[in-house]
């Protein structure tokens, strides 16, 4: 596992930015992706202890990524965040994930939620 | 009379060759004058109505049969009985009394003839001729009554007729008129109609169910129901659809869509009963055109996403980026700079509250919300609320308390996410309403099967004539006094609350007062699973 890495993956610039700092701030090494393709091919060479994935991606959409962070099997220890703007969705998804996130989102919800995680 | 015109013919002729001169003559004449007076009474039978000539007939026939013989026979021997002959005709072709006077009659002639030679009457044959009057008219009394009475029977039986055509004929043209008028209705609704029978096959289709099908009027009508959904190439769940609705035929409150090419329908089927026998003779099935709807409901399905991603995201930002200023990421701000960033996030935090009732208001109409059951710790309730509400309650100065029943079991079955937003709407709402005092919450047992959620605050009430209208959508106690502007929000809290609390199989009342504070109670279920998982 790529040590305490937080990979990103959302298309928002300023989310993007808040979910940088947030996770930055827990203590972790972040790397952000604003592109699904470019995630989709990230995810091959990486093991991140955190993902957080939005559910609305452009290129590869989250739905897809999600299934094959599932199928990887190294990636099978990595924590799942989804953070969707659709609270309908976001039921659908509770299984799928360690955790599912209806935006807004607060910078010291993730920093709080993502910091804990950090030693388990 | 016709007939004994034509018998007498023949009679005349052969008693012309065989009898002696004198007689002969005297028998020719008779015959001419019998012919003559036959001819002259038919005339006038042809050209007058009522019994005369039936009378000159009869009187004619006794003419004749007086001097038919010599008045020796005719006073005392074998003719005085032919006279029994127009006796018997009158009372068949006169009136039935009619028979006494030719009786009376012939006695007179034999009478007379009797004197006339100087012998005595023969009384017993004049008697006789009484006794076959008499006779002849109880006869022809019994059967003159008796035809009386087919006469009546006759003209009731016309009379009943009569009415019993007048009847048909009015209900034909009632039933024209009626039958007119429904085809009349029919061809001008909008809605097109079907009527299947028990072997679903068509009876009737109105034009309108032709243009929305596009099947011919023609075709639809004898049409089957296998047919009917499959001519138009329609979608396999439409086609099934349709006829799951027609063959189980029960009216229900649901009106399925179906795809039809280009259009979607709304379906409603009911059955149809005999008027009379009230037996289920077949099916009515009613197709609207809902295109329009079904696009208006799409935008806004469309609007609601929209909104939902659109909107809230840059919301987010604004209020991630005012977070990070907040807690000093880039730097520490000084006095001013973070009472200023934390305006901004009250003020955005405000705005996501709204875009989030909005939504959740949008989806609970479309039917979109559903509630999750799981396993929760009652005790984890109130220590969420505690961690959202403690600080906005004591910042405005008011005591919150938070209490559990000893009833209360520690484990319950629900969704602790909209339990939560139930909780937490209903403190924020008593929040926005009390000035000073306190907000009780309580979670309690209501018997063996539910529990109680109670918000209670000391805030300025809700007056009695708003009190019905607390859980509309967008309206808050709405006088001068409590206006929105002065307590903010757009009025969706309590309509979320009740509607969640409905989506729980729960009820929501409230108790108010001005000045007396306002108590909020929620009743739920105590159940293993709840509706909507």
């Amino acid at each position: 596992m790529t040590e305490n890495l937080a990979l990103i993956i959302e298309d928002d610039e300023d989310l993007s930015d808040i979910f940088t700092n947030a996770l930055h701030a827990a203590g972790y090494k972040v790397e952000a992706i604003l592109d699904g393709k470019v995630a989709e091919e990230r995810l091959t060479q990486v093991v991140p202890k955190i993902i957080l994935l939005d559910m609305h991606l452009p290129h590869v959409n989250g739905a897809t990524l999600l299934k094959q962070i599932h199928a990887n099997d190294k990636l099978k220890n990595s924590r799942i965040i989804i953070a969707t703007a659709d609270s309908v969705q976001a039921e659908f998804y509770r299984g799928m994930a360690s955790i599912v996130l209806v935006k807004p989102i607060s910078f010291a919800q993730l920093r709080d939620l993502t910091s804990r995680f950090l030693n388990a | 009379m016709a007939v004994l015109l034509i018998i007498q013919i023949p009679i005349s002729l052969f008693n012309l060759n065989n009898i002696d001169p004198q007689d002969n003559l005297f028998i020719g004449l008779a015959s001419i004058f019998m012919l003559l007076s036959m001819t002259g009474i038919y005339w006038l039978n042809r050209t007058r109505e009522g019994s005369l000539s039936s009378y000159i007939f009869l009187g004619v026939v006794m003419l004749v049969v007086s001097f038919s013989d010599t008045p020796q026979q005719i006073a005392n021997g074998r003719s005085l009985f032919v006279f029994m002959i127009p006796i018997v005709m009158a009372s068949l072709i006169l009136q039935a009394t009619s028979t006494f006077l030719f009786a009376t009659l012939g006695s007179i002639i034999i009478y007379i003839f009797a004197i006339s030679i100087n012998e005595s009457p023969n009384v017993t044959a004049m008697l006789s001729y009484f006794l076959v009057a008499l006779i002849s008219w109880m006869s022809s009394s019994g059967l003159q009554s008796a035809l009386k009475d087919l006469r009546t029977i006759n003209t009731n039986l016309d009379k009943i007729v009569i009415e019993r055509t007048n009847e048909l004929a009015d209900a034909l043209t009632r039933e024209r008129i009626e039958s007119g008028r429904n085809q009349a209705i029919l061809n001008s609704i909008a809605d097109g109609v079907i009527v299947f029978d028990k072997q679903h096959v068509a009876t009737l289709a109105n034009p309108a169910l032709s243009q929305l099908t596009e099947i011919p009027l023609q075709t639809l009508h004898g049409i089957s129901l296998d047919n009917f959904v499959q001519l138009r190439n329609i979608p396999q769940t439409s086609q099934q659809s349709i006829k799951r609705l027609i063959q189980k035929s029960e009216h229900s409150e649901i009106t399925p869509r179906v795809e039809w090419g280009d259009k979607v329908l709304s379906a409603s089927v009911a059955d149809v009963h005999d008027s009379q026998t009230h037996e289920t003779i077949g099916s009515v099935a009613v197709f609207r055109d809902i295109t329009q709807e079904a696009q208006v409901e799409k935008m806004k399905d469309n609007f609601v996403a929209v909104v939902s991603h659109e909107l809230r995201t840059p919301l987010n930002a604004i209020m991630g980026h005012a977070e990070i200023l907040k807690e000093e990421v880039h730097g520490p701000l000084n006095e001013k700079q973070l009472s200023v960033t934390q305006r901004v996030m009250v003020n955005v935090s405000r705005l996501l509250s709204m875009v989030g009732d909005l939504l959740n208001e949008a989806q609970i109409r479309a039917g979109k919300l559903t509630v999750r059951p799981e396993a929760i710790k009652t005790a984890s309730l109130l220590e969420n609320l505690r961690v959202a509400m403690d600080k906005a309650v004591t910042d405005k100065g008011l005591e919150f308390i938070t209490t559990i029943g000893d009833e209360m079991p520690e484990e319950l079955i629900g969704d602790s996410q909209r339990l939560q937003q139930i909780m937490i709407n209903l403190t924020s709402n008593a929040l926005k309403f009390t000035e000073m005092g306190s907000i009780t919450v309580s979670l309690n047992r209501v018997g063996k099967e539910h529990w109680k959620i109670e918000v209670k605050d000391t805030g300025v009430g809700i007056p009695e004539n708003e009190l019905p209208f607390v859980f509309d959508a967008f309206r808050q106690a709405n006088n001068l006094e409590f206006t929105t502007r002065q307590y903010g929000g757009i009025g969706l809290g309590l309509s979320i609350v009740k509607q969640l609390v409905e989506l729980m199989n729960g009820e929501i009342q409230v108790t108010s007062g001005v000045g007396k504070g306002s108590t909020f109670t929620v009743v739920l279920p105590l159940l293993k699973e709840m509706k909507g998982a």
